[in-house]
């Protein structure tokens, strides 16, 4: 980490020099092309901060496998064991490490900072929120906030489990002994660290104004700080690629003998389709950047009206990225909750196929809604009917999701820890988030809800009521065999109350706003509005009080939390049959598996 | 054991503290960064007027300049205009950052008395150009519907010879009386840059009447943040600048 | 020979034992609890926190907000009931469990009823969307040749509206009550997004792309016009007022505007 931090460094100043040198002489000042003009200052840091992540790539190591490999010395055996971490101590975790357990483990610390850090930019933008005025921050830094705050998260959480557990857990759940490209692996979440840094290299660049939709022409009109916002998101795409690639791949071919399709546990089905979908997804997010980037730079009109192009443009690639990428993000979080409801009911999962069904069905629907988001652009309000007919058929594969898990609850004896707290939680809020889901996909309803702070209200719902509540359930619940460590229980169930309850009087305080008419991503609002928000800001407060406490609980468990047997849930899946530490290669011997990984329950008379 | 579950809620309670200062912390930074030591005036009120409704107001004054840089505003620091060079280190304590954005200076907050007769003079010097929406080259919200440019009374004027406009509007309304200001400001015929002697300019005199007591905003609508998409970028999207606040007391 | 050879039970008879299980009847009663939490909210919650509908639109987009929650509340009430039931029925213990619960492991008549009830809602919400297009678009239709035309520009970070017809521009939005008014929608520069709320329409504001939208104002009043986009530095602060006027008072507003040079004074 050390060697590629110098070396990213060293190639990003020196492409800043070089093109701020190139862009200095008095001709080019004489002629308006330079620095003072916004296009050449955006080449400038575009190349800088690409030049940082490749360096930093080639500074870790990154490519002297792909390297060597071209010229014909490919690695020996010693050489990757030593890629993989084999007997080194901590030191792995910060080095180019192939081991997938170290992989999990380093996304799971990346996935801390990202929501740590978005969580303190959501603390100062309800903070200022608290009270009309805009009296904490100005309407500049407001905006920065909104939209540092809205990718940190999101980018936070398309990871959040899909990073940590479908790096650790799921390679030792299907019976593997380390995923299908362990370099991409390592590749993928070095190519992610590299993002961090640029994106916050925003809040010095002046910040961004647009929100993390990044709509065009407002994005093409913003400062440097915008420059850092699509370096990031191109980045982040190919890090989501490789990694997608290597999930997908490693479900496909590495199943142990007698591992089944339907035998294998929801938990890796639910992460599959989820990489599966954003395979495709994501390129026209990065597409979109890459657009914006050459408006910025090249005076090129994508999405530049006079110029015969059109904001239209952006908005729809954006969205055929955006609304598959929140399924993206809640598949897997309510796969993680149906892996631990069984195992905590002690009944078989209801209805595997429905569940499958749910998913796929979710999955395959989501790439046909996308314009839901664009009900009030008058792109096409022809299209408003067929949108509104696809969106609200996602609701029947989602209901199927629901079934699942209340059939899986129906008739047992919850045991409740930590994890299955977490599903009685994403009940209530995917329901509520689910419902009010409906309401926004009603085209004239959307006439009233769209830009207001009702669709905050909605999709914070299901992405942190839902899908981050089920991370945090799969924190809880595999945090045993990643760290062989109990999380502390007392404070895992004190900061479970704190966050839910303080969610429910924020997020509804916010529904309150939107059906007033507040609308959303503003730095300051009527009178009217002040008794709603203040009864947000103090949810949020106790939200974020339930986080620091999550957190003391994960750190200090992970140093000195109650030492965990092999199996302490008592779980029928393969990551419960091996020992803590886990071993290099996970199995003493292959496993060969002769059920499914749900077969509790006495037959039914 | 007893000693182990005191040092375990010390730890806690450790936690909890330095996070909340870490985010106490970061909101001084932010607050800090964010613009709220703007350069504030306060209306000086002498004597009274007969407003066009026949009611008696206070009357108040207050005046203000626009700059084609910000070093001659001295709303970004206080410099010698005169001696000062663009791109030394002396100039930078004074251009807020960006040398070639022009300026509304010296004061970016303006405090006005409530239910008030308000008599307001700006000095121009920027160069200028086309306006976005021809609406804004129009005098709204005035007494008499007009300003006084250099002595002659007018209610608009050239959408292609403007420089700035003063364009005081809504912030959320329901709660405060509603108050809306336009006044276009023409080009003058020499820019303004730092280190030489201002241009002649143009002064721009008008009066509006003030509501209750509320909080509103300015904002310039004339797109001089150059080579940004419709000039709205730049110096447009940031605050000091081609922005402020207008506070009704 | 046995004589009391038993028949099988009816399906009546089944039904009957079903819902005399003790957890059964539990649940049926958080269900209806649940189910009449939510019809009461959506039947207070819009109408109270809503501003005042001042159009037909508006009126529409509450119904339609209210209604759906009613009409939600059952599929709330299950899904509650049974985690309520379940919940109730926790076991305590920091072992797992020795034994297990009931092998369900699917039954196919549930899952087939589900999928019908949530595909029949899924219809039901989409007809009464379709439906309520239908009538604004066909209204629309019918009003635009005598529609009040009036140009909107959304420009950073103020609105200014322009009455072709009758030759006047202004920062505040005058209407008349009444009379239907079509409103072409444009942006100076970035995408804003005109929302009369209270008229309930909107329709976002692009540049060199005009986008219309049309209501029919059918009460005096004060509205606020917002943007519903976020378009920049001052986002927050492009709001205006609307009002709705007799006609009367709005010929003398047009008459002052005029006087006035074709721009409100």
């Amino acid at each position: 980490m050390g060697t590629g931090t110098i070396v990213g460094v060293i190639f990003a100043l020196v492409t800043y020099y070089v093109l701020r040198h190139h862009y200095s002489s008095p001709w080019r000042h004489n002629h308006g092309m330079d620095l003072t003009n916004t296009h050449f200052e955006n080449v400038t840091l575009i190349c800088s901060m690409f030049a940082w992540s490749l360096g930093f790539l080639v500074g870790i190591g990154a490519f002297i496998g792909p390297f060597r490999w071209l010229i014909g010395k490919d690695l020996t055996d010693e050489e990757n064991l030593y890629l993989a971490g084999d007997g080194q101590g901590i030191s792995r975790y910060f080095r180019y490490c192939t081991d997938h357990k170290v992989v999990g483990i380093q996304y799971l610390v990346g996935v801390m900072i990202l929501l740590g850090s978005g969580g303190t930019m959501a603390m100062m933008i309800r903070t200022n929120l608290a009270t009309p005025g805009s009296h904490f921050v100005t309407p500049i830094v407001y905006n920065s906030l909104v939209g540092l705050h809205g990718i940190t998260m999101i980018i936070g959480l398309i990871i959040a489990l899909t990073g940590p557990f479908g790096n650790f857990i799921m390679p030792i759940m299907i019976g593997a002994a380390d995923m299908a490209f362990p370099r991409l692996n390592a590749l993928s979440w070095w190519v992610l660290f590299t993002a961090i840094p640029v994106l916050s290299s925003a809040w010095f660049l002046g910040g961004i104004p647009t929100g993390w939709t990044a709509y065009a022409p407002l994005s093409t009109q913003a400062g440097p700080g915008m420059d850092a916002f699509l370096v990031t998101i191109i980045i982040f795409a190919v890090s989501t690629a490789v990694a997608g690639a290597n999930i997908t791949t490693t479900v496909v071919a590495m199943r142990a003998k007698g591992m089944s399709w339907n035998r294998v546990p929801i938990f890796v089905i639910g992460s599959t389709i989820s990489v599966a979908l954003a395979v495709p997804a994501f390129p026209t997010f990065m597409a979109a950047m890459v657009q914006t980037g050459l408006d910025r730079t090249l005076t090129t009109g994508f999405y530049n009206a006079q110029q015969g192009g059109s904001g239209w443009l952006y908005a729809n690639l954006f969205w055929i990225m955006g609304h598959p990428e929140v399924y993206v993000i809640l598949i897997p979080g309510v796969a993680a909750l149906m892996e631990i409801a069984p195992v905590f009911v002690r009944k078989p999962l209801f209805s595997f196929g429905a569940a499958i069904a749910g998913f796929a069905g979710i999955a395959g629907l989501s790439v046909l809604v996308w314009a839901h988001h664009m009900y009030m652009a008058g792109w096409m309000p022809s299209l408003n009917g067929p949108f509104m007919i696809t969106t609200e058929f996602i609701s029947v594969p989602t209901g199927l999701l629901f079934l699942v898990v209340i059939g899986t609850l129906w008739r047992g004896k919850p045991w409740l820890k930590m994890p299955m707290l977490c599903v009685y939680a994403m009940l209530w809020n995917l329901l509520i988030g689910g419902i009010t889901g409906i309401f926004l996909s009603d085209v004239p309803a959307d006439n009233y809800l769209h830009g207001s702070m009702f669709v905050t209200a909605h999709f914070h719902y299901t992405l942190m009521g839902a899908a981050l509540t089920g991370a945090i359930g799969g924190l809880a619940y595999w945090f045993p065999k990643m760290t062989g460590r109990m999380l502390n229980e007392p404070a895992s169930y004190a900061s479970f109350w704190f966050i839910q309850i303080g969610f429910q009087v924020l997020f509804l305080g916010m529904f309150m706003a939107g059906a007033e008419g507040q609308p959303r991503r503003v730095a300051d609002y009527a009178q009217v509005f002040a008794h709603s928000d203040l009864v947000s800001t103090v949810g949020a407060y106790s939200v974020g009080l339930g986080f620091i406490i999550l957190l003391w609980a994960v750190i200090h468990s992970w140093r000195s939390g109650k030492v965990a047997p092999m199996n302490p849930w008592g779980a029928k899946t393969l990551e419960w049959t091996v020992p803590y530490p886990v071993p290099l290669v996970n199995f003493d011997e292959a496993p060969v598996v002769k059920s499914d990984p749900y077969g509790y329950g006495r037959k039914v008379e | 054991m007893p000693a182990t579950k005191g040092k375990t809620v010390v730890g806690l309670v450790v936690t909890v503290t330095l996070s909340v200062a870490v985010l106490a912390g970061v909101g001084v930074l932010l607050h800090g960064h964010s613009y709220y030591n703007a350069p504030t005036e306060s209306a000086t009120v002498k004597g009274t007027i007969v407003g066009p409704d026949g009611k008696t107001y206070p009357h108040a004054f207050i005046s203000d300049g626009i700059f084609g840089d910000p070093i001659d505003s001295q709303a970004h620091g206080k410099c010698n205009t005169l001696t000062v060079q663009e791109g030394t280190p002396a100039a930078a304590a004074c251009d807020g950052g960006h040398p070639t954005w022009p300026s509304y200076g010296p004061y970016t907050h303006l405090v006005l008395p409530a239910h008030a007769y308000v008599t307001m003079t700006l000095h121009v010097y920027d160069s200028g150009g086309s306006l976005n929406v021809p609406y804004y080259a129009s005098v709204v919200g005035t007494i008499g519907g007009t300003a006084n440019y250099d002595g002659v009374d007018k209610a608009s004027i050239d959408p292609t010879a403007v420089q700035h406009t003063f364009t005081l509007h809504g912030v959320p309304t329901s709660s405060q009386d509603p108050l809306f200001v336009n006044v276009p400001l023409p080009q003058s015929d020499d820019a303004d840059a730092a280190g030489s002697p201002l241009p002649k300019g143009h002064t721009v005199t008008f009066s509006f009447i003030t509501g209750g007591k509320g909080n509103y905003v300015w904002n310039c609508e004339y797109p001089c943040g150059d080579t940004s998409y419709q000039g709205f970028g730049a110096v447009m999207g940031s605050t000091g600048f081609m922005s402020g606040k207008v506070t009704v007391i | 020979m046995d004589d009391h050879e038993e028949l099988a039970p009816t399906p009546g008879q089944r039904a009957g034992k079903f819902l005399k299980q003790k957890d059964i009847i539990q649940t049926i009663a958080l269900g209806l609890f649940f189910t009449a939490v939510f019809v009461v909210l959506g039947l207070w919650f819009y109408p109270k926190w809503m501003p005042e509908a001042m159009s037909k639109e508006m009126v529409g987009d509450e119904g339609i907000l209210k209604w759906f929650t009613v009409i939600s509340a059952p599929i709330a009430g299950i899904v509650l009931a049974i985690s309520a039931e379940s919940f109730m029925n926790r076991r305590k213990g920091n072992e797992p469990a020795t034994e297990d619960g009931a092998g369900i492991k699917t039954h196919g008549p549930v899952v087939l009823i589900w999928s019908a009830v949530s595909g029949l809602f899924c219809v039901l919400a989409i007809v009464w969307g379709i439906v309520e297009m239908n009538t604004w678009t066909s209204d629309a239709l019918t009003n635009a040749p005598h529609a009040l035309v009036v140009d909107v520009t959304g420009s950073q970070w103020a609105w200014s509206f322009e009455y072709p017809s009758l030759g006047v521009t202004s920062h505040d939005l005058y209407l008349p009550v009444g009379v239907p008014v079509q409103f072409n929608v444009v942006s100076a520069d970035v995408n804003h997004s005109f929302w009369p709320v209270q008229l309930g329409v909107k329709v976002d504001a692009n540049r060199l792309e005009t986008t219309v939208v049309r209501t029919t104002p059918d009460k005096l009043g004060h509205f606020d016009v917002k943007c519903a986009e976020l378009c920049g530095l001052y986002h927050a602060y492009m709001e205006t007022n609307g009002e709705v006027v007799t006609q009367a008072n709005f010929n003398n507003w047009i008459a002052t505007a005029k006087a006035n040079g074709g721009t409100e004074s």
